[in-house]
């Protein structure tokens, strides 16, 4: 039994290493994708489109999914790092760390990640980290989102501002638009979940608590809108997201960057790495220049508000 | 690339990552096999002693000593859960489940974000995804990590050995027994939750170093891949392996096969939102096999029929 079962396994070791081989595109890029979100999706999509139109067949990529697991991340980079793959693509922190451990001198590209300083420990000089990693930030103006809030709403008083206390681009985000709150004397509070589970209770203290709400770019906001909305719905508190997806889930308005965009825009970057031959530690992190105002007409419509005209509806 | 060199080139990762959660497993087994209880309390202790390690690291302690804080972290939780369970008289699990809870929250405040780097450009780390290859043996990650290994085996073997060792050793197998022998048992349980958790924090570090950054959901689940690589190495080298040292060191290659084959479904590119489902399956089917092995193929005793 233990013989067959020793034979089993080194077989399927054998087979799947086999497997593993390299194919015949003069450049193979690996994706480190960490958990399924609709945004990062759509960046990656961008990147590989835009790729695929510059390099044709030159051009191979490998795309893995890690469910959200950082094991499973950890070797799947292994897994890049052994392929000898030309340029590695994460798609948000904790992807960018692991890729960034696993090699010191693979081009590694961020596309639609947060923060770089925090997520590698480095301080950033003119843009660029110095080290083999670059990519594109999916932080839209914060002060620009916090002042649609005071825009949209004159009268608020009361700001609730809720997150994902295991996500660490979410307080970031929410300290700036605090900052920028309360320096217009709006009353602010911050109210944090854990994950799915005690999310209804914190937005419903929220709620009760504050006349608007303001979600950041959160990733478990982004897969849990449905909650939000059912409880935001009946106690007719308008929600202010961070971004598309989570406003056209439950929000009344937003300032979309477009991460479709964002990854051609990232998807360019790699393309001057591969080609041109451009040096990484020196290229800068690069930003979405063009933000558009959002809102969500059924929203709107519930909550009896009428937006100004430059809002488009979000679909 | 030839069939060979691709297996030289993709499992040294998968090895080192297997071994350090090996750590880990071991670290589960002092409560799960020796003490006979089902410790929760590792799902947060890992987090704990990865948290701690990272955050003193960057405040400029030496790694070493981060590391010896990081472990009497992970021993403080233990300790929190042995009070739970023998003071406060609540179930094992519950109490390691209370544990883990609470450490959500601790480790939260111990990083003041939910996610801190540790990048191994600006610390001279001991183990980093980047030391598995073109580095010299004395720096290789699995080097490193053996050495953790076989020191912990060496210095659990002498544990265990001594009377101490054993009046714990007794308290797990059979509890009221011990009692009536003059054990403290008790006391025993506390001391064996810290020990257990003590070297799960260990492999915490280890990790967060390996992978260049402590998370606060970094722990989740990691019962279940220590349990499972318990049972692998139970399963694979239970009939070889009688000593407890070799034991506990079945328990740590048991990791490094959970490991390999983990990276094998990841490289045959198997559809990996259902690698939980199949993780979940190997274990089963580890755990099922000595039961049918009992049920199925077990041979009739001689002289069965003669003395019934």
């Amino acid at each position: 039994m233990k013989k067959l079962l020793a034979i089993i396994l080194s077989a399927a070791l054998i087979f799947s290493l086999a497997a593993c081989g390299t194919t015949s595109a003069t450049y193979t890029i690996g994706i480190l994708e960490y958990s399924s979100h609709e945004a990062q999706s759509l960046a990656i999509q961008g990147f590989m489109d835009v790729l695929t139109e510059k390099l044709g067949s030159e051009v191979s990529f490998d795309r893995q999914h890690a469910s959200g697991d950082a094991n499973s991340a950890t070797l799947i980079a292994n897994n890049f790092i052994t392929k000898n793959v030309d340029l590695i693509l994460c798609d948000n922190t904790q992807s960018l760390q692991i890729a960034a451990s696993a090699t010191a001198t693979t081009p590694v590209l961020g596309a639609a990640v947060t923060d770089y300083a925090r997520a590698l420990d480095v301080s950033l000089v003119s843009q660029s980290t110095g080290i083999n990693v670059s990519g594109t930030s999916d932080l839209a103006p914060l002060d620009s989102q916090a002042e649609m809030i005071t825009e949209l709403f004159p009268e608020a008083k009361k700001v609730g501002l809720l997150y994902c206390s295991s996500e660490v681009n979410s307080l970031y985000q929410i300290n700036a638009v605090q900052q920028y709150l309360l320096a217009k004397g709006i009353k602010c509070e911050e109210f944090a979940f854990t994950d799915s589970n005690d999310l209804a209770s914190a937005v419903q203290t929220a709620c009760d608590f504050a006349d608007v709400l303001y979600l950041p770019t959160d990733n478990t906001i982004a897969e849990c809108t449905g909650i939000i909305d059912d409880i935001c719905h009946v106690t007719k508190t308008p929600v202010i997201a961070g971004e598309k997806g989570i406003c056209t889930g439950c929000g009344l308005a937003t300032l979309s960057i477009d991460y479709y965009k964002l990854g051609r825009q990232t998807g360019m970057m790699a393309y001057e790495i591969l080609v041109n031959k451009a040096d990484i530690t020196q290229m800068p992190i690069e930003y979405d220049a063009s933000c558009t105002k959002m809102y969500n007409t059924s929203i709107a419509d519930n909550l009896g508000i009428s937006v100004p005209e430059d809002y488009i509806p979000v679909e | 690339m030839s069939i060979i060199t691709s297996i030289f080139n993709a499992l040294p990762g998968a090895v080192a990552q297997g071994l350090i959660w090996g750590i880990m497993a071991i670290g589960l087994y002092i409560t799960y096999k020796v003490l006979n209880i089902s410790d929760l309390t590792v799902d947060g202790s890992m987090c704990t002693g990865a948290a701690v390690c990272v955050m003193l690291t960057i405040a400029g302690m030496p790694l070493p000593l981060a590391m010896v804080c990081a472990v009497i972290a992970g021993m403080l939780t233990g300790f929190v859960t042995g009070i739970f369970h023998t003071f406060m008289g609540i179930p094992a699990i519950l109490a390691g489940i209370l544990t883990q809870l609470s450490l959500y929250s601790v480790n939260l405040k111990i990083m003041g974000k939910a996610n801190q780097a540790l990048s191994v450009r600006n610390y001279d780390l001991l183990v980093s995804l980047q030391y598995i290859r073109n580095v010299p043996i004395w720096k290789n990650a699995i080097f490193v990590v053996s050495l953790f290994v076989i020191i912990l085996i060496a210095i659990l073997y002498w544990f265990f050995g001594t009377e101490y060792g054993c009046s714990l050793r007794a308290t797990g197998s059979n509890l009221n027994m011990s009692r009536a022998q003059g054990i403290n048992t008790s006391f025993n349980t506390v001391v064996g939750l810290m020990l257990s958790n003590g070297i799960v924090a260990l492999s915490g570090a280890l990790l967060a170093q390996y992978q260049g950054f402590a998370d606060v959901q970094m722990g989740r689940g990691a019962i279940v891949i220590g349990l499972a690589a318990i049972i692998i190495g139970n399963a694979v080298f239970g009939k070889i392996f009688k000593n407890f040292a070799f034991k506990l060191l079945a328990v740590g290659l048991g990791g490094v096969i959970y490991y390999i084959v983990y990276q094998i479904v990841i490289c045959l590119g198997i559809d990996p939102d259902l690698l939980k489902l199949l993780s979940a399956m190997v274990v089963a089917i580890f755990l099922a096999i000595p039961y049918w092995k009992k049920t199925y193929f077990a041979k009739p005793k001689k002289g069965g029929t003669k003395n019934a």
